[in-house]
Order: C-alpha cells, then structure tokens, then sequence
C-alpha cells in the first residue's frame, strides 16, 4: 500500500489524484460561477472521458459512462477526505 | 473558545437579512421615493455578502461530510435559502430595477443552480453506490 492509502486499479493512483485535485476545484469551490471552477469542471470533464474511452469501453464495454462517471466521483470525494491536509 | 455552529445554525443567522430585504422594499411605494433605492441597494449588497458567504460554508461542509445524505442535506438546504430571497427578489427587481436588484437575482439564481447541481450529483452517485461495478477497474482506498 503507498503512503496515500490507494493501491493500484485499471485507472492509476496517480490518474485517481490528478481527478480528484480537479473534483475539488470545481465541487467545493467557494465561487462555483468563477473561471477557474468552470475550467477545473471542463478539465474534469474531458479527462474522465478521456479515461473512459481509453481504458473502460476495451475492457469493459457493457460499462455505461454515466455509472463510470459516478463511481468516479464519489471515489474522489473519499480520497479528498482521506488526503485532506 | 470551543463553540461551534452547524448549517442549520448559519441559514438561521442568514435568514433575517433576506427578510429584511422584503421588509425594506415594501416600505416605501417605489424605487424614485428618497431614500429608497439607497436603503435597498444597501440591503441588496448585505444579502449579496450573505449568500455568497453561505454558499461557501456549504461547500466546506460538504467537503467534510461523512457521508452522501450528509452532503445531498446540505446542497439541498442551500437550494432552498436561495430559493427563499428568489421568491422575495422576483417582485422586487421590477420595483428596484436601477438598484442592483436584477444582478442579484442572476448572481442567486447562478448560486442556486450550482447547489442543484451538486445535490444532484450526489443523488446520483447515492444511487450508483447500489450498482455492480467490475472489480480492479478503479484503484483501492484502503
């Protein structure tokens, strides 16, 4: 297990860190109509498509992107927790 | 000093001065009375002040919830304290046209639609907690 408490899945430690910094941007943004949570959420956005088409739809193709794109969102939701500062 | 609030204790506090908003604007017969757009734009920009400031404290708690139903609470409480100074605004801003007022109803109507949003999303992953996932397809929180 590395120090963040996340082992490796299909999608990378490193892939579930980089989503949830821009989860948090956007999501728990003081502003939510400011520029940067809009981008951080356009950011999120095409990088979780990006993700779903490279690694999911090959391997699992029966897997629908808004289950993916949920599942996603509460897992970045538990790693902001467990990695606040 | 170990006192501390929670969200229902912050609309509370918050809730007031949107009342107050409704109280100022029916007080005098129209915004070219003296000293009637001064008093409501002065209010407007409380309120202003207000929302955004709860707003953030949503977010914050949302961010420290323990779990969905915590944070599908807090949005859906936020959705309603800006519903509650729409309703006040939506008569208003014909009245005080030329006092800020239709900018603050955008700014919350924008501010209520984000704490939709969020509810929403949370909603939905509530429901896909239910769901089958393939195993090994997302990393591991231990």
């Amino acid at each position: 297990m590395s120090e963040d408490g996340v082992s490796e899945g299909a999608i990378t430690k490193a892939e579930l860190a980089e989503l949830a910094d821009l989860f948090d941007k956007f999501e728990f943004a003081f502003d939510p109509i400011s520029t940067s949570a809009k981008e951080a959420e356009s950011r999120f956005e095409d990088r979780i498509r990006e993700i779903f088409e490279q690694k999911v739809v090959p391997a699992y193709p029966q897997l629908g992107f808004s289950i993916f794109c949920c599942k996603v969102r509460s897992l970045c939701r538990e790693y902001l927790k467990r990695n606040a500062p | 000093m170990k006192a501390c609030l929670n969200f229902s204790d912050i609309l509370e506090v918050s809730q007031p001065q949107i009342n107050e908003m409704q109280r100022i604007g029916n007080s005098y017969p129209d915004a070219a009375a003296p000293g009637a757009c001064e008093a409501f734009t002065r209010q407007v920009r409380l309120v202003e002040g207000i929302v955004v400031q709860t707003y953030g404290v949503a977010a914050a708690l949302a961010k420290k919830a323990d779990d969905l139903d915590e944070v599908s609470d807090v949005w859906n409480r936020m959705s309603r304290f800006c519903q509650s100074a729409l309703r006040i605004l939506a008569d208003l801003k014909h009245k005080y046209a030329y006092c800020g007022t239709p900018q603050l109803y955008d700014l919350i109507l924008d501010y209520k639609l984000a704490a939709d949003k969020r509810y929403k999303g949370v909603m939905e992953e509530a429901t896909c907690q239910k769901m089958e996932f393939p195993k090994g397809l997302l990393p591991k929180l231990n």
